[in-house]
């Protein structure tokens, strides 16, 4: 099938079981919600245009608490109007999805144009220490399976998933195998009404408040992190092209990791399609061969922060920036780091 | 049948944070009383609160509870509410939670006329965090805030309310748990969005500093404001009663 990324984002998520999905309109996003709408008979789903991103957030952590599977798709200010309720979500272990098609910023910046401005926000943008499943599809057919996966992780470690994208990606067309062998994941518990449970974000014990008490603190933290690592060991999705001619690897991910694909004979190449937690052991398991590591990615350095704290080396940058992917200048730009 | 009511307390996080004379106690109660004689379960309820002490108000209920984040838990009782119809949501919450900080969702998910029943406790103040002015302080009031008084008029809910073609809005007093229990029943029973606004008092971070001696006192003062009206007309400010339509 023919079809856009964002489509296959919707396509992936109906395919992983999305019932509810709560959003607000945003440049580049906004499609994913027209074509989940379309896409599903009206007694298959049920939709919400929420007043904000924030309402969007909430309302789709309660629908993810009643037992459906839930997700809201959105871009840079939107996602930044979520991370109250991204915070939420981890204390609460609610399991959802929360797309975030990366436009360049900040504030309006360039609406249409490709960015990937929010790599750290995912991690790092919501209040508390925890961190968050990511995954960044290159291709429409991996927007598709990582919406399946995104969904499977977050009930698997029951907890919120970020599926990234972008610009570019969201309206790139290419063909598309609808057809799918994953396994797809079960809502781990029971949805609320059936009990007598307490869901709060204050830091507590099987949903009893003990706010004063850091051993509390730390096996409340411990049940919010734990299966996020270890959920995250089955997706360890990355592609690797070894080139024992060359002595630089080259790290990209999502679009810019398309261009890069032409430079198979110069470089080795290195794709993480999982970005948190970051690869550590394949990332220094590749880096290890070669004397140059080069990063390239659509802003000022974030992931190439990531990559050197996690290699322990140095690691190149080059900037994809304003919008603009021109492969000849990427590549000019590659030839002068590795001058430095 | 009071005796029933208390399969609805959570026993085991009794004493809650909430001060000695605090209104909140007889909200719940009326609460409490109206599941019971609603018949609800904790099979088909879930109560949702902001943040706040009215916000800790959830997790006194031995049902599903939700303590959310400040200012949102009516979006979060929306999604509950359309993602499984069948549940009875309410949300318990305060006036700085839900027209402060949560103005926007009350103002589109009344619009939207979704079929839960908010429940507020309009204190008049942000007590927990020490008593600032809320967006329903009286002008003039001092509060932490605003030490030369309350410059601002207080935001009139009810008119809101009354802006939606469909709507139901209760005024009722913390101290009258009979129609704190009524006006709830009826807001349940209502088909759609209800609001049940309980006038309410916080002794310890509003009271004492407008020189109550104490919560008996300020009880009689806030009586002695509202008078009832039965006639469903719209309610003047110091009228307890319904409007719908």
């Amino acid at each position: 099938m023919f079809i856009s990324g964002n489509e296959a984002i919707s396509k992936g998520c109906i395919a992983a079981g999305a019932s509810y999905l709560a959003g607000y309109p945003i440049t580049p996003a906004s499609d994913i919600m027209v074509y989940w709408l379309e896409n599903l008979k009206k007694d298959e789903r049920i939709f919400l245009q929420t007043e904000d991103e924030i309402a969007a957030m909430h309302s789709i952590i309660g629908a993810s608490l009643a037992g459906r599977k839930a997700f809201t798709p959105t871009s840079g200010p939107g996602f930044s109007l979520m991370q109250e309720g991204l915070g939420l979500a981890f204390a609460y272990r609610a399991p959802l999805v929360l797309v975030n098609v990366m436009r360049q910023g900040p504030s309006t910046g360039m609406p249409t144009l490709f960015s990937q401005d929010e790599i750290m926000q995912t991690q790092f943008g919501t209040h508390g220490d925890h961190t968050a499943i990511v995954f960044y599809p290159n291709s429409v057919q991996e927007c598709f399976d990582l919406a399946i996966d995104s969904f499977n992780a977050a009930c698997e470690s029951s907890s919120p998933v970020i599926l990234l994208s972008d610009a570019y990606l969201a309206r790139m067309y290419e063909n598309v195998n609808l057809q799918t062998d994953k396994k797809i994941a079960n809502y781990p518990f029971e949805g609320v009404g059936t009990g007598t449970r307490h869901f709060t974000g204050l830091t507590n014990d099987n949903g009893r408040p003990d706010t004063k008490n850091e051993k509390t603190f730390v096996k409340w933290m411990d049940r919010i992190r734990k299966p996020i690592f270890e959920t995250a060991e089955k997706y360890s999705m990355y592609d690797y092209h070894k080139n024992s001619d060359s002595d630089t690897l080259v790290i990209s991910f999502g679009t810019t990791s398309r261009i890069v694909s032409e430079w198979k004979k110069e470089f080795a190449l290195f794709r993480p399609i999982r970005l948190f937690p970051v690869l550590e052991k394949e990332l220094n398991e590749a880096a290890k061969n070669y004397k140059n590591v080069v990063l390239i990615e659509g802003n000022y350095g974030q992931y190439t922060q990531v990559v050197q704290a996690a290699l322990k080396r140095e690691v190149r940058h080059v900037g994809v920036l304003g919008g603009k992917i021109d492969p000849n200048q990427i590549y000019q730009q590659v030839k002068d780091v590795l001058k430095k | 049948m009071s005796n029933n009511t208390e399969k609805y307390n959570f026993q085991k996080d009794v004493p809650t944070i909430w001060c000695p004379g605090c209104g909140l106690f007889m909200i719940k109660k009326a609460m409490m009383d109206s599941f019971n004689e609603l018949g609800w379960t904790n099979k088909n309820t879930v109560v949702v609160s902001g943040i706040g002490c009215t916000g800790r108000g959830a997790g006194y209920f031995n049902v599903d509870s939700l303590h959310t984040t400040h200012g949102r838990a009516i979006p979060v009782a929306e999604g509950i509410k359309l993602a499984n119809p069948k549940l009875n949501v309410i949300v318990f919450s305060g006036d700085g939670d839900l027209f402060g900080i949560g103005g926007n969702h009350l103002l589109h998910a009344s619009r939207r006329n979704i079929d839960i029943t908010v429940v507020c406790n309009s204190n008049l103040i942000y007590g927990l965090t020490g008593g600032q002015m809320s967006p329903e302080t009286p002008k003039g009031l001092k509060t932490l805030t605003t030490p030369d008084g309350a410059p601002y008029n207080p935001i009139r809910v009810q008119k809101i309310m009354m802006a939606n073609k469909q709507h139901f809005y209760a005024r009722t007093l913390a101290s009258d748990i009979n129609h704190i229990k009524d006006s709830i029943k009826k807001a349940v029973a209502w088909p759609g969005f209800a609001y049940v606004k309980v006038e309410s008092f916080c002794i310890t971070n509003f009271g004492r500093k407008l020189g109550y001696k104490n919560a008996a006192e300020m009880v009689v003062a806030r009586k002695k404001e509202f008078t009832y009206q039965e006639k469903e007309n719209v309610l003047k400010r110091t009228e307890l009663g319904i409007v719908h339509s």
